[in-house]
């Protein structure tokens, strides 16, 4: 299996394999990651062979088959127990951190299994990062500290210089930096919930990752700040690939380019995907029956 | 799946259809009454016919503000899209074959009461007419019925009325000298044009029926492309 491969001239980056010495790792000088004004980026595609998700017995999520491309934006769509967010959860292997939680199938990020036995799931997450529904800050921190923070979970110890720079960048690409660029060492708790919800985006950018995996990232916002968001994301996927799950529909159809919609044939049933496709086709002329009733709202 | 949801946003949807295929058959009535004006040369028919264009041009107006109420409250998407999509341009068509029975009538004052008519041409012109007014309806049942095959053969009847048309005009240029005959012919060329246009616009009305069934929206027949992907037939 052909490891994740990046052009050192772009970015330095952990392979997703358990380092040999992680102290030694850790000891390395870390340079920021991309240059500041580096805008575009190839990001990473993820592709899901036949997954299904199990809790103890309970199947959630069967046989999923899907290309998730690289630097677009796709939204998962369904009905609340569809599997959609169990189904994002996996792409990082949060899925298996629910006691009884497994995994059937292959998801692979540029062709690399990474459920495979040699891989580190932390170095995933590293590569797959993670925005949450509800904005989660640390609160007793500073807005600095907050982006720092994945850095600093990431063992890399880097010149405060350096530090500063990733920063600033991180913020700026999360659409933050003007705003709190004044008061940087401010608890983040007196953010506004788009604000914060914008700081989770500028923490899980700060280490550089090749996807973002957004759940349901605007349910807690206003429609000002959910727009705003919505901005920022597809500003995002010039450098990341980004998989949102939401369930508003016209997020859906206005922030992404593919949409893929998941269902419940009966209750008990695990989530199937139905149906996915470019956003413009799912929400204009959408193949399947169940598709049509979903995003026209026919059913409830 | 759970319970049907939003009732009160489809039923809106299928009575501004209704409303919209109701402006058909206006539409209809207006140009049974224009050729009825043609063919007796009846001027006061044919006043009827221009002050009853205003019934047509409301239905369109209120078809119009409905349908943007729905865009605006409703965010349609898929199926619901298309067919607010088609019948946007339903309507329109619908208010230009008025405009057009209208621009029928208008020729009768200019005929006068007993124009020196020819014969031959007359009948084309009423042929002509049959045949359109038969292609409203035509393009009214396909959409009403969602009928893909009665959508597309609006092409072939078509032809026949381009045919009759290209025929009133060889008609109109043999008429020959006099004056009063050949300001009558030209009138009567401006008539089949009219007619010639509102087939036409039942073909339109034909395509936005293929396009709320197929999602595909394209013309049935591109003059300047014939044969091109789309094309009937």
């Amino acid at each position: 299996m052909p490891k994740i491969q990046i052009e050192e001239s772009v970015r330095s980056e952990p392979p997703l394999t358990r380092p040999a010495d992680p102290a030694a790792q850790a000891a390395e000088p870390s340079a920021p990651a991309a240059p500041a004004d580096e805008l575009e980026r190839p990001a990473k595609t993820v592709t899901a062979r036949n997954v299904s998700l199990f809790y103890g017995d309970f199947q959630a999520v069967a046989d999923v088959t899907m290309t998730i491309e690289s630097n677009k934006v796709t939204a998962l769509i369904g009905a609340s127990g569809c599997g959609k967010t169990t189904f994002l959860r996996s792409l990082n292997r949060m899925h298996e951190l629910t006691p009884g939680a497994r995994v059937e199938g292959e998801i692979a990020i540029d062709g690399q299994d990474i459920y495979a036995p040699e891989v580190d799931p932390v170095q995933v997450r590293r590569v797959v990062g993670m925005v949450f529904q509800a904005p989660n800050p640390f609160p007793t921190m500073s807005i600095y500290e907050n982006v720092a923070a994945g850095l600093t979970l990431n063992a890399r110890r880097m010149r405060k210089a350096d530090k500063d720079e990733v920063v600033e960048r991180s913020l700026r690409g999360a659409h933050l930096w003007d705003e709190v660029k004044d008061r940087l060492d401010k608890p983040a708790s007196g953010l506004s919930g788009g604000q914060q919800q914008r700081l989770c985006i500028a923490r899980a950018i700060a280490v550089e990752p090749e996807i973002l995996l957004m759940d349901e990232p605007c349910s807690a916002l206003d429609p000002v700040a959910t727009l705003a968001i919505e901005d920022l994301i597809r500003e995002l996927k010039r450098r990341y690939t980004i998989v949102i799950v939401t369930h508003n529909m016209q997020q859906a159809a206005r922030a992404s380019d593919v949409t893929a919609f998941f269902n419940v044939g009966a209750a008990g049933e695990p989530g199937r995907l139905v149906e996915v496709g470019p956003t413009e086709r799912i929400f204009t002329s959408p193949s399947e029956q169940a598709t049509e009733d979903y995003v026209s709202g026919r059913f409830g | 799946m759970g319970e049907p949801t939003r009732a009160e946003y489809h039923a809106e949807l299928r009575a501004i259809e209704e409303r919209a295929l109701e402006g058909l058959d206006l539409a209809v009535h207006a140009i049974d009454r224009a050729l009825e004006a043609v063919r007796s040369q009846d001027a006061g028919l044919a006043r009827e016919v221009v002050e009853g264009d205003d019934e047509l041009d409301a239905r369109y107006l209120e078809a119009h503000e409905r349908l943007l109420t729905l865009i605006a409250r409703e965010a349609p998407v898929a199926g619901d899209l298309r067919l607010i999509s088609a019948l946007l341009h339903v309507i329109k068509s619908m208010e230009r074959m008025g405009d057009q029975c209208v621009n029928v009538a208008k020729m009768i004052p200019i005929a006068g009461s007993e124009p020196p008519a020819d014969e031959r041409l007359l009948q084309n012109v009423g042929a002509m007419g049959l045949q359109v007014r038969s292609q409203m309806d035509q393009a009214k049942r396909a959409f009403a019925g969602r009928d893909l095959d009665l959508a597309r053969d609006l092409v072939r009847q078509d032809d026949i009325v381009d045919a009759l048309n290209r025929e009133c005009f060889r008609i109109a240029i043999e008429i020959g000298d006099e004056p009063d005959r050949r300001e009558w012919a030209t009138a009567m060329i401006l008539v089949a044009r009219a007619l010639e246009r509102i087939g036409d616009n039942a073909v339109d009305v034909g395509e936005q029926a293929a396009y709320v069934v197929t999602g595909q929206f394209r013309e049935f027949d591109d003059a300047s492309h014939p044969g091109a992907p789309g094309a009937a037939g």
